[in-house]
């Protein structure tokens, strides 16, 4: 069960909160202050609307800093799909004041001082972060405002860098699974851009001019259109102080943040597609339509997919697993900021065919849909997820990585509420929630069907290396 | 045989710009060895270490009962031994144990390596004593039922057959066979050879192993987080009491060269990416004197992105998402240096030249003061970084004991780092490894061998 990770993590245990308390804002001139919930503070730069969360957090001496822009796959065109991630590599490529020349770039930088560092993509999302001691978070919020507009952008680096994105793709291609996933997305949604993957479509990663790439960063990288996060050992105050020292100068995005005004047309009946490629195990992928992560049966879908999936005690566990029909099975329920899919992935055990192991999968679901679930199995899963919960808050990175995602999906406090959420999941909403979206008419089926050549090419003895 | 049983990864997990360090957190603690009581408990080494994170205990252990200690006659027994753990034990089945686990939303799993069989928990403060409780009977009394274990034989099989489609695996696999002689702990023997002792097991054999193997001798239990230390060995002393047996931890001898092919081609079909191996044995172990000199080499040449491999062979040249060096398999054993690679099969051959180039530098020139320096702050913060979590400390502390050490070695390791010099730096380089000797591995859709 994947996305409880995203689902289950709350600060009120840690900071013995409930939702409604609020702490005392920071007062510091040049900011608005919006609202606490969770011990998180929510501010919003006046010059500029940056919107900024606070959590201090002093059990060591280190900080997590992290920049969130509200823009992901979910964004991007025919042309320019992958573009988002590729931009997020260039975004490393140095500006005019920090660069690997200089010997100041970011990994530089971050490498020197033992930081953990990165960046991410995803359908409505790109983030960059660092955890690292907090003498050097100026430093850090320097280079990470500056290239928020002065990024160099250059095609001599579009072009090295797409190559290492194309790997990258390629790495991607050789999972099978990896690629019948993208065909249930892109057969599920004919219209809204979740139909691509995050890395894109090949022929875009390689074609994509750099001027649209920067036509993209002039449109979506500006402080209006971005979060910035700060957790660990800060005094909140002079936090502030350093995002409006070196944020605080950049203008607002000059034209409004284009929307997303695309819907995907009403699916009006089951849709099946099928992978064939060299490989060893089958796998039955079904997906659904479900609501935005936003949606108050959120809660009770993850409810239900534990139930599914998580653990031995769980339904198809016991009708597949333990009955060798497959080696795995697991629910992903998408969480994202509009409506996406939960899929069951039954990876297949060897000598089990496809069809034995759809059916058997959708008895069992239809099985749950009519005869509920029990009080016992509503239990056992809430308490599964609360524990991921606590488990979730080990460590300032982990907690900005998980309010990352809630972030995204566009309401941060569900990231302190959802909990308490859970916890009031009955059986009847987790029959209800199974009627509701669990449809025929609404699914999806994919088949990874392994193909052997009918000979494997005779390896050709080849000189031994110089 | 250490196979992932999980099937695939979720879908559309975030494209990161590199994907190993996208999931560690951050603490600085001081002192450390002095904060950690350690105690034998009923034959067992107990470590416990209480931090101020909030409800979570997170366990870690292992004892000897790896693959390199199977029997002559069937090389799959530890593995099926380590696999039935979580199958039932003589008081209860499966399912009644993983009840009383996902009641609490605890967790805990076994898995068995070349070395250990080892075991990984987690769980809410209140739930410590049943965690320990569930941790003993299972290693204890596991039920070794028919049924289960006709189960996990076929589960067995199928995720080796899944593995297979992995390019990665196929490489490492390639690589641990040209590398190490058959009988060495790092050797992995082929899945054909698996499989078929997989056919042949019984569960005699499981139940022989298990006597044999199996207790506190040299049991290493670490528990991590917001725990009672008086009460952890109140638990552990109650649930593991009267049990007797198990062996002390083996000393294997160093590997012998082999005549293996330098250069092999593993044909996969279908893969737009090869995995690509260059290295060799290493003749060291983690905790050799010469082995934390050839660590900081190595971590110049391929680690991070100002590595020499990630600056040249892609953010340079454009030819690889990941590339990098390391020093591996050597804690209980001498262990192997090998860089790991992906190449598209058009790029194939000129990443290979890159990576050669780089290499050769590396080894002719050696590494710079700067960069030494550079390398030093880099790798004792990140160190640094590792202990953040009760996973990342529980980890250090089981790897502590495992190499050797002394737990004031999680102290002294950045001192140790920074008596480095930079003669000691390329004399390492130098006498341990030698490029005109290196085994290449190429595993996918590899051009040379596609025809």
């Amino acid at each position: 069960m994947k996305l409880r990770h995203f689902l289950s993590f709350s600060l009120l245990p840690v900071l013995g909160l409930s939702a409604a308390e609020t702490a005392a804002p920071a007062a510091v001139d040049g900011f608005h202050y919006v609202k606490t919930v969770g011990g998180i503070s929510e501010y919003t730069l006046e010059a500029n609307g940056l919107d900024v969360l606070v959590l201090p957090e002093h059990s060591a001496p280190v900080v997590t800093f992290m920049v969130t822009y509200h823009v992901g796959s979910r964004n991007e065109v025919t042309g320019t799909t992958g573009a988002t991630h590729l931009l997020e590599h260039l975004m490393f490529k140095g500006t005019p004041n920090f660069n690997r020349a200089k010997g100041n770039s970011v990994d530089q930088l971050l490498e020197r001082v033992g930081a953990v560092y990165n960046a991410t993509t995803w359908l409505d999302r790109t983030n960059y972060f660092a955890n690292l001691g907090r003498e050097h978070l100026e430093d850090y919020i320097a280079i990470e405002a500056d290239r928020m507009r002065n990024l160099w952008l250059r095609e001599s680096d579009r072009r090295p860098e797409m190559t290492v994105v194309r790997n990258e793709f390629e790495i991607g291609e050789n999972n099978p699974i990896q690629a019948l996933d993208k065909e249930i997305y892109a057969s599920a949604y004919v219209a809204q851009p979740y139909h691509h993957s995050t890395i894109g479509w090949r022929s875009d990663i390689e074609n994509v001019p750099i001027e649209k790439l920067r036509a993209f960063y002039d449109v979506f990288y500006w402080p209006d259109n971005a979060t910035v996060t700060i957790i660990g050992d800060v005094d909140p105050a002079a936090a502030l102080g350093l995002v409006k020292k070196y944020y605080g100068a950049i203008p607002k995005a000059p034209k409004p943040i284009p929307a997303i005004y695309t819907e995907e047309p009403a699916q009006s009946g089951p849709r099946r597609v099928t992978v064939k490629r060299a490989g060893q195990l089958g796998v039955v992928g079904i997906a659904y339509k479900i609501p935005s992560g936003r949606h108050s049966d959120t809660a009770a879908l993850n409810v239900l997919g534990a139930i599914l999936t998580s653990g031995k005690n769980s339904r198809l566990y016991r009708a597949l697993t333990d009955k060798n029909l497959t080696t795995g099975v697991s629910a992903d329920v998408g969480f994202f900021h509009d409506p996406s899919l939960a899929i069951i992935y039954a990876s297949l055990a060897p000598g089990a065919k496809h069809a034995d192991v759809e059916k058997i999968t959708i008895d069992e679901v239809e099985r749950l849909k009519s005869g509920g679930v029990t009080a016992a199995e509503v239990s056992s899963a809430v308490n599964q997820l609360l524990a991921s919960s606590a488990y979730a808050r080990d460590g300032a990175f982990a907690i900005a990585s998980n309010l990352n995602e809630y972030i995204a999906v566009g309401d941060w406090t569900l990231y302190v509420t959802i909990d308490d959420a859970i916890k009031k999941v009955t059986a009847e909403d987790v029959k209800r929630v199974a009627n509701t979206y669990l449809l025929e008419d609404q699914s999806t089926t994919g088949w990874f069907i392994p193909v052997l050549p009918p000979e494997a090419p005779a390896p050709v003895p080849v000189q031994p290396a110089k | 045989m250490n196979l992932s049983l999980s099937a695939f990864r979720p879908r559309l997990s975030a494209l990161c710009l590199v994907s190993a360090v996208c999931l560690l957190g951050a603490v600085a603690h001081a002192q450390i060895a002095a904060n950690i009581v350690r105690a034998r408990i009923s034959g067992i080494d107990v470590i416990a270490y209480q931090t101020g994170v909030r409800d979570v205990v997170t366990f870690r252990g292992s004892l000897p009962a790896g693959d390199s200690l199977a029997p002559p006659n069937n090389l799959a027994i530890p593995t099926l031994v380590g696999g039935m753990l979580d199958k039932g034990t003589t008081t209860e089945d499966k399912f009644a144990i993983a009840q009383k686990l996902d009641a609490v939303g605890a967790e805990l799993s076994f898995a068995v390596d070349s070395t250990t069989v080892t075991f990984s928990g987690k769980c809410l403060r209140k739930d410590m004593p049943l965690v320990i409780g569930l941790l003993a009977e299972q290693l204890r009394s596991p039920a070794f039922s028919e049924e289960e274990f006709a189960k996990l034989k076929k589960q067995t099989a199928g995720s080796l057959q899944r593995a297979l489609e992995n390019t990665g695996y196929r490489a490492g696999q390639a690589f641990a066979e040209a590398v190490y002689p058959p009988g060495h702990p790092n050797y992995i023997p082929t899945t054909e050879a698996f499989l078929a002792a997989l056919d042949t097991a019984t569960v005699a054999d499981l139940r022989a192993f298990h006597a044999k193997y199996y207790g506190p001798a040299a049991l290493t239990v670490v528990a991590v987080g917001d725990l009672d230390v008086e009460d952890l060995k109140a638990e552990i002393a109650k649930a593991f009491a009267g049990w007797t047996g198990g062996v002390a931890k083996p000393v294997y001898p160093k590997a012998t060269p082999t005549d293996a092919d330098r250069d092999q081609s593993v044909f996969m079909p279908d893969k737009p990416n090869v995995s690509v191996i260059i290295g060799q044995t290493s003749g060291l172990k983690y905790s050799d004197p010469d082995a934390i000199s050839l660590r900081i080499a190595t971590t110049i040449l391929g680690s991070g992105f100002t590595g020499r491999l990630m600056a040249t062979v892609r953010d340079k040249e454009g030819l690889t998402y990941g590339i990098g060096s390391k020093l591996t398999n050597d804690t209980f054993a001498d262990g192997d240096w090998r860089i790991v690679a992906n190449f598209a099969p058009s790029l194939l051959e000129q990443g290979l030249a890159s990576t050669r180039r780089e290499l050769k530098a590396w080894y002719e020139q050696g590494v710079t003061p700067a960069e030494l320096a550079r390398t030093k702050t880099n790798l004792s913060g990140s160190f640094k970084v590792s202990l953040a979590t009760t996973d990342g400390l529980a980890n250090a502390i089981l790897a502590t004991v495992h190499r050797g050490y002394d737990l004031s070695w999680l102290d002294e390791y950045p001192q140790k780092l920074d008596a480095v010099t930079l003669d000691q730096v390329n004399a390492a380089i130098k006498k341990h490894l030698n490029p005109d000797n290196m085994v290449l591995i190429k595993a996918g859709t590899v051009p040379t061998a596609a025809k």
